[in-house]
């Protein structure tokens, strides 16, 4: 068994909605999953289930055992994954393996560990397998968000809220484009960086709380004993006295009520030098979970303490309490092992007792002065018990320091009365607290904090989305894309799109070259000026990575055609091709819309896997599809009398075709089919018509609109269009196009990109050599790994017996061509250039036009 | 500003509500009481006491110590008196010729020295001019005779407590060596307090918010440490800074700017252009890594400090191989990253705009062949007049200490401070943080543009942008500049006091970032004062204000409240208490009472107030230990509670005492005049001006302006009978009470609810 290629699916893809590793391996007849190479595997390991291939008349191999035990591993681990595949390919024996991952780490090494096992079991060698999930546990553990970040994340997802990880650590990005907000565990980019600075500095914490009338622990240094009653008086009493620098709790009097006792200790302190009078809070710690203005949690802290019973030693009675099956070592249960370390050993000194002391019976023996829970201490929720005027210091606690999300320690007696009333007080506020504690406590009620934050973040009715239509289709795409941006930037919007020539922000371009990648798409919806985006989406990133987005707004099909690109990446038929292309309808959320060709039977066909409506566009008003849909009273966009119509019902609006110049009155049927289908997208994210209409009145297909897109020049009065197509679709419908434009010689300039099939290279020139007069061949810059001269040859090959060329000429380089092609042209005739390299030869032709 | 407080820069104006003027002539002294020639030894000034009054005073708006001095037999010598003594003083402190003072005219107070003055006044111009001298010039100050012969109240602005008390020690010092003619070295001592106003004050990107705001937007500030973390307004309507932080700037978007490598991606996933880099693990790698990125390049420790390990601008294989070995020895990984050529930039982003940028200029000599590198930098650079060691000027001295960043650019040309670079070699010794030029009026949109947006997608609402380009007033993409750094809580000082070019006034940028024009940064006040017969009062309008929906503050002799919620039950009033209200982000608005005393011992716990109440003119009689004088004198003191007054605000004063009445003339804003009676020709004469009334008619309470009349209650209605027989509310009181609400626009339904139910829910927890 061979494993190619291994390709991490970050988004919804070709298999499934889910993330997934894909990989491509080959098996040979050694590889067929005889009986007794199934029974090691399962010998090996038991949990790997059922191996089934998806139709029956495959024959098991270990390809498939290899996708159940990449499953079966990770789900033993511990991860929440069901899907996975394994999908013959044309090539004998090659399949593509694909396994749904939680986290991508996990996922790729738990395939490397699946082959490895498969190996051990076909060579009859031992695989540990108990090694091999604890290292998938851990690793798991290291990548996948912690507790608190992970309860907002969940929390998010179940509103419909999109996220994305920004950093390995617990960095998130919630929502998209100007709607997005920013976590970094239980902190929002709200939280003022100033009031952690404030949380941090306890004295200066205590000085605010004091100003809002909040009960804290007030002290200060006193020079003498008159001084220290009148100070202890003025804090009101009990009082704690203790030396300013002591250490080991030597001289400090906690509790004290009255002159006497205070007298006494004064003096105890005084000893070690200068004292410190403040406010004693009596009782126990409580945590109060605060965000925005609500308390939404509250839990009772307790250090790690076991409780003597008279006979056991204390490390004893630790063992006791740690073989309670609930403790464990992480972050991953609600009580943690307590930890006998140094710490521990010089916690119980203070206490007077040794590891091997026996505590007397009902003695508490603390092992550690803090009551986090990842040492070993315990939390109960109390959030039912606290009494409002509590819950309201605490909200006034964390406005005062000016924390959002605030995590406050309180000492009392009880949550059940006011904290006046007990002498309790606020000792600490918190930035960024742990939430575990309140999520799942050690007893008591676990908290949905996770979606109180998120709703504190995102009020009701706000998914942190803005709207996404993604494009796809062979031959108008980019056209599409520009033109459905421009229009909702009409209606105020400012728009992220992306598209093969880069990626543009609100009219600004942010990256070049072909952006029509998954990760572009990513960036545009990390930008915080987007609110709208446009994506193309081809074929090549969704194969790579699948999509950028778990759904979408809208989902565009301009066509199918014959295809582009078939034979690539084992996409070998139309059929593929559109079950490729199908994935955008697939994840067009429930109330979206899918913007779809009714002529394009390929694309017609989407409609029913659309979870959303679908709007249908043709150019013929009376195709049956489009007409059927246009009778169910749903949406549809059609030409009728020279105008754009969309209806739904009884709902008609038109635009005249006379002020949509992209189409030329209508003229330039491709055009006008990319209008439909832009006005089905724009109408679909509720672009105002008169937005829509003045949209497509203020588009113009010049080269600062769509470089490379049917752009019109006049070069001494002949005619020169300057596209950039490069399949047979293409071809038809500029020679289309061009039909309708009056003429006399009609001349085509035109190179095949290598990476086509060689009858669809051969097809361009079939169709051209119909329509044009004279043909100038030129090999393009980028061969693909084609041999020199190969393309020209199949381009040659295309002309053969043409009904109208009688002129073909072969020239060395895209200038070339392109200024043979100028000097051959007389006023009145019309010339098609093909670009290939669009902004150079776009460059070429603006400067010969501004000689001419 | 009231016309009384209008002189509040100038020295020694007269004070107009003052009786306690100082002789303007020396007669007293000269004419009946010769100078003895006794012992210089026995002329000695006393502090007998000293206060700080923080808040409005009954001399100023502005914190001040009051000093009282007793001058002991100096009250027989004065200045013209003492020998050598003016000219001493005025030679030591030349700048006494810009103190104006009563004559006020330049030279002023070296005429009244000349004349003769006494010593408290020359203590109070003494403490002012040392105070200048240590950076904090348009100081107040007065003298004023407090009573008892020889003994002076000396006043003097005080921006911190500890800084006037040192100023005045010190003056007296330098006056008691004046008049011994000892020496008295005045730089050592100027110094001294200089330093203290660095410890102790706002540092200066702080003072300039603080000053913007009090300046242009007359918004108050609070201190809340002893470093830069500064309140802004009152209350509810506060904001919070911390030097150029304020409280909207994220910590989340803070901890991506201190990530530099966060930083640069989330920026180039926006399309903001950042220099490429790569980390790399080999020599191999580094050279490989270089050309991709395209040469040159600068090779640095990922996480080294400063510019340790840093080589820059590399072409050759064999200089970045071995960069790669030194980066390597100060960090644990090393990054090739593409070399900008360009100059430094760093731009001011407040709230989603450019403010102000700046431009790094580098610092090079250029060798003679015969000096050091050390000497060069000495008679080239340090020779600059703007340079210096003691941060008054605005360039630092280049030094070339060891490790430092300017021997490390010197090792990278090959040399030390003690090379001598031939004769035209020009040797650069600072790349950055050397003097810096303001730009602001050139930068391209674009580059703005884009240090906006790298703000925003850092997430900071303050931000200084670094960018390095060749030109700034070209569009980044065009001249291949590129965004380095985006830095929280920058430094402004570059935008306050750039060497060259336009100082910019980022402190106001700021301040309208945090208070949009229309956006008050004040909560209603309502100060009152009178003959302890306030509480009640006071207590009735936070009621009122509390029934308005509003979070209501109230100090008062009672205590201090919250939201009806007693929070203490003594020391309400005093300045550091009730200030708590104001501090509270949870107040939406605040009663205070205050008396006398509090006033001449602290000073009023706030600066300004919507309204201002005088109900009584207490005796002086219980104020004598305070030197307050006879009861004449009274209302000079307690017209400070209309002087604070603001413009929008209104006055409200009892037309039954005439004295009290008589105050109107001090207010700023409007005045709400009420008696028992309608009646009372005050109110008649004020109602005929259209101005505010209030009086009982036929037990029922009239609110009436020109024309129009309200009536509100009638003490026959049972519950509010039952109030005044028992004693919890006055018919004054209800008088009172009803027209600071009426000023606050409480509807008469309100005011008419609100004391029928006094006393029903308050103090209930």
């Amino acid at each position: 068994m061979q494993v190619s290629r291994i390709r991490a699916l970050r988004g919804p893809n070709l298999w499934s909605r889910h993330t997934a590793v894909e990989a491509i391996v080959s098996c040979n007849a050694a590889d067929t999953l005889v009986a007794g190479l199934e029974q090691q595997l399962r010998r090996t390991f038991p949990a790997i289930g059922l191996i089934r291939a998806s139709s029956p008349e495959q024959t098991l191999c270990l390809a498939h055992a290899l996708e159940k035990i990449t499953l079966a591993l990770q789900v033993q681990a511990g991860c929440p994954v069901t899907f996975s595949r394994t999908t013959p390919t044309q090539e004998e024996g090659t399949y593509q393996v694909t396994v749904q991952y939680s986290e991508e780490a996990v996922g790729r090494r738990a395939l490397a560990l699946a082959q490895d096992l498969c190996q051990a079991a076909q060579n009859g060698s031992a695989f540990d397998v108990e090694a091999a999930l604890a290292e998938l546990r851990e690793l798991d553990e290291d990548e996948r968000l912690g507790p608190s970040t992970g309860c907002i994340v969940d929390a998010a997802v179940a509103r419909g809220i999109p996220f994305k990880r920004m950093t390995r650590g617990s960095m998130v990005q919630l929502g998209w484009g100007s709607r997005q907000r920013r976590i970094q565990a239980a902190e929002t980019d709200t939280t003022s960086a100033i009031a952690e600075s404030i949380a941090q500095d306890k004295d200066l914490t205590k000085a605010v709380l004091h100003a809002a009338g909040v009960p804290v622990p007030l002290g200060r240094p006193v020079e003498n004993l008159e001084e220290a009653w009148r100070f202890a008086q003025e804090i009101g009493l009990p009082v704690v006295v203790k030396p300013l620098d002591g250490n080991q709790g030597k001289g400090v009097t906690v509790n004290i009520v009255d002159r006497e006792h205070f007298g006494i200790a004064y003096n105890a302190a005084n000893k070690y030098g200068q004292v410190l009078v403040e406010k004693f809070l009596p009782g126990q710690d409580f945590r109060l979970l605060v965000v925005g203005d609500k308390l939404v949690a509250a839990a009772r802290r307790e250090p790690p303490l076991v409780v003597g019973d008279g006979i056991h030693t204390v490390r004893q009675l630790v063992e006791q309490v740690n073989a309670d099956p609930r403790r464990g070592e992480g972050h991953a249960t609600s009580l943690t092992k307590i930890r006998f370390d140094d710490i521990a050993v010089a916690r119980l000194k203070v206490q007077g007792l040794e590891p091997e002391s026996v505590p007397e019976k009902g003695q508490r023996v603390i092992l550690r002065n803090n009551a986090n829970l990842s040492t070993g201490g315990t939390a109960t929720d109390v959030t039912d018990e606290v009494h409002p005027e509590v819950a309201a210091r605490a909200v006034a606690a964390a406005r005062m320091v000016g924390l959002d999300i605030c995590g406050v320690d309180v000492v009392c007696e009880s949550m059940q009365r006011p904290l006046e009333e007990q002498s309790g007080g606020i000792v600490e506020v918190n930035a960024a607290p742990g939430l575990r504690m309140h999520l799942t406590p050690s007893y008591g009620k676990g908290r949905d904090v996770g979606q109180a934050v998120i709703d504190y973040m995102f009020p009701p009715g706000n998914d942190g989305r803005v709207p996404v239509i993604a494009v796809t289709g062979t031959n108008g795409k980019t056209t599409t894309v520009r033109l459905t941006a421009h229009l909702l930037k009409a209606n105020g919007l400012r728009v992220g799109m992306t598209n093969t020539d880069g990626v543009y922000v609100n009219d600004r371009q942010t990256d070049s070259g072909d952006c029509s990648g998954p990760r572009s798409a990513r960036n545009v919806l990390s930008h915080p000026e987007v609110d709208a985006a446009v994506f193309e989406t081809a074929r090549g990133g969704l194969l790579r990575e699948g999509l950028a987005f778990d759904r979408c707004q809208v989902a565009v099909v301009t066509n199918m055609g014959a295809g582009d690109h078939l034979g690539l990446n084992y996409i070998t038929t139309l059929e593929d091709l559109s079950v490729l292309k199908r994935v955008i309808v697939l994840n067009v959320q429930p109330d979206g819309m899918a913007v779809l060709n009714a002529a394009d039977p390929a694309v017609a066909a989407m409609g029913p896997h659309c979870p959303g409506d679908v709007t249908f566009f043709a150019l013929d008003a009376h195709h049956p599809v489009l007409a059927t849909h246009r009778a169910q009273g749903k949406r549809v966009v059609y030409v009728e009398n020279g105008s754009i119509v969309a209806q739904k019902g009884k709902q008609v609006v038109r635009i005249p075709l006379s002020q949509v110049p992209l189409t030329r009155n209508g003229q330039i049927g491709f055009q006008t089919e990319n209008v439909l289908a832009a006005v089905g997208a724009a109408w679909a994210v509720n672009t105002p018509w008169d937005a829509i209409a003045q949209g497509l009145s203020t588009f113009i297909s010049d080269v600062q609109g769509v470089p490379g897109r049917f752009n019109v020049f006049d070069y001494k009065g002949a005619t020169l269009i300057a596209d950039y197509g490069h399949n047979p679709d293409a071809m038809q419908a500029l020679v289309q196009a061009v039909d309708n434009m009056p003429a006399g010689k009609r001349v085509v300039v035109i190179s095949g990109a290598g990476d086509r099939r060689d009858e669809d290279i051969r097809d361009q020139t079939r169709i051209l050599g119909a329509a044009f007069d004279e043909v100038l061949l030129y090999q393009d810059a980028c061969q693909r790994g084609r041999e020199d001269g190969e393309v020209v040859a199949l381009l040659q090959e295309g002309l053969q017996g043409a009904m109208r060329t009688t002129h073909v000429e072969s020239i060395q380089g895209e200038f070339n061509a392109i200024d043979t092609a100028l000097s051959r042209l007389s006023k009145g005739d019309l010339c098609l250039i093909l670009i290939d390299q669009v902004e150079e030869a776009l460059a070429h032709i603006r400067q010969r036009v501004g000689h001419a | 500003m009231h016309k009384a407080f209008a002189g509040l820069h100038l020295h020694c104006l007269p004070c107009a509500h003052l009786p306690l003027v100082l002789p303007s002539l020396p007669t007293r002294a000269a004419g009946h009481c010769m100078p003895r020639h006794t012992p210089m030894s026995n002329k000695k000034i006393d502090f007998l006491r000293m206060t700080h009054l923080r808040g409005p005073s009954i001399w100023t708006y502005r914190p001040v110590m009051e000093v009282l001095v007793d001058i002991g037999e100096f009250e027989d010598f004065p200045s013209n008196l003492l020998p050598g003594f003016n000219e001493r003083l005025s030679a030591w402190l030349p700048g006494l010729i810009e103190h104006r003072c009563s004559p006020g005219v330049r030279g002023g107070f070296l005429k009244r020295l000349q004349d003769g003055t006494w010593i408290g006044h020359i203590l109070e111009h003494v403490s002012l001019e040392l105070l200048t001298l240590a950076g904090l010039p348009d100081g107040y100050g007065r003298a004023r005779e407090a009573g008892p012969r020889g003994v002076y109240k000396v006043i003097i602005s005080a921006a911190h407590p500890a800084v006037a008390k040192r100023a005045l020690h010190m003056a007296r010092e330098l006056i008691m060596a004046a008049v011994e003619d000892r020496s008295f070295n005045i730089a050592t001592h100027v110094q001294e307090l200089t330093d203290l106003v660095d410890d102790l004050l706002v540092g200066p990107s702080t003072r300039a918010i603080v000053d913007a705001a009090w300046n242009q937007r007359r918004i108050p500030h609070i201190r809340l440490n002893a470093g830069n973390l500064v309140q802004l307004g009152y209350g509810s309507a506060q904001h919070r800074i911390w030097t150029a932080e304020t409280d909207r700037t994220s910590a989340i978007a803070e901890g991506i700017s201190k990530d530099k490598d966060m930083t640069k991606q989330l920026l180039a996933a926006c399309g903001v252009p950042v220099p490429q880099g790569e980390v790399v693990e080999s020599p191999q790698q580094a050279w490989e890594a270089a050309q991709d990125i395209g040469l040159p390049v600068c090779v640095k420790p990922g996480d080294g400090n400063r510019a340790r390990g840093v080589s820059l601008e590399l072409t050759q294989e064999a200089d970045i191989r071995a960069a790669y070995d030194i980066a390597l020895q100060q960090g644990s990984e090393v990054i090739v990253e593409q070399f900008i050529t360009g100059l430094e930039h760093r731009l001011l982003v407040v709230g989603g705009r450019l403010v102000a940028a700046s431009r790094g200029e580098t610092a090079s000599v250029t060798g003679d062949g015969r000096h050091t590198v050390q000497q060069l930098v000495d008679l080239q650079i340090n020779a600059d007049p703007r340079r210096g060691s003691d941060g008054s000027l605005p360039l630092e001295s280049v030094r070339l200490r060891e490790n430092s960043p300017e021997v490390l650019e010197l090792k990278r040309q090959g040399m030390t401070p003690d090379s001598v670079p031939e004769t035209g070699r020009s040797v650069l010794v600072k790349r950055t943080g050397n003097m810096t030029t303001d730009i602001t009026d050139i930068v391209h949109p674009e580059v703005a543009y884009m240090a906006c947006l790298a703000a925003k997608v850092v997430g900071l609402d303050i931000a200084g942008v670094d960018v390095v380009t060749p030109d700034i007033t070209q569009p980044l993409h065009k001249v291949g500049g590129v965004v380095v750094e985006v830095n929280a809580g920058p430094s402004l000082l570059m935008h306050l006091n750039p060497a060259q070019g336009n100082a910019r006034d980022v402190g106001q940028a700021i301040v309208q970032h945090l208070f949009p024009e229309k956006e008050s940064a004040r909560i209603p006040v309502v100060g009152m004062m009178g003959d302890a017969d306030t509480s009640r009062k006071a207590q009735l309008v936070a009621w009122l204000l509390h029934l308005k929906g509003w979070a209501t503050g109230l100090a008062c002799s009672d205590g201090l409240y919250l939201n009806q919620r007693c929070l203490q039950s003594t020391g309400g009033m005093d300045f550091e208490n009730a200030q708590r209200l104001l501090i509270n982000r949870n107040v939406d608005a605040a009663v205070f009472e205050t008396d006398v005393r509090l006033l001449m011992t602290e000073g009023l716990p706030y600066d300004r107030c919507q309204v201002g109440i005088v109900t009584r003119m207490p005796s002086t009689q219980n104020l004598q230990d305070l030197f307050a004088g006879e009861d004449d004198r009274m209302p000079g003191y307690i017209r400070t509670q209309i002087d604070v007054v603001l413009p929008m605000g209104t006055s409200i004063l009892n037309a039954d005492i005439d004295a009290v009445a008589e105050l109107a003339q001090y207010s700023d804003g409007a005045v709400t005049l009420y008696a028992q009676a309608g009646t009372h020709p005050r109110l008649i004469a004020h109602r005929a001006e259209g101005g505010r009334t209030a009086f009982w008619r036929d037990d029922v309470l009239v609110l009436a302006q020109g024309e129009h009349e309200t009536e509100v209650l009638s003490t026959q209605r049972p519950a509010v009978a039952r109030l005044l027989k028992d004693g919890s509310l006055s018919q004054e009181d209800i008088l009172v009470a009803a027209c600071a609400a009426w000023a606050l626009e409480t509807s008469p339904d309100l005011i008419r609810a609100g004391i029928k139910s006094f006393g029903q829910n308050a103090h209930s927890h």
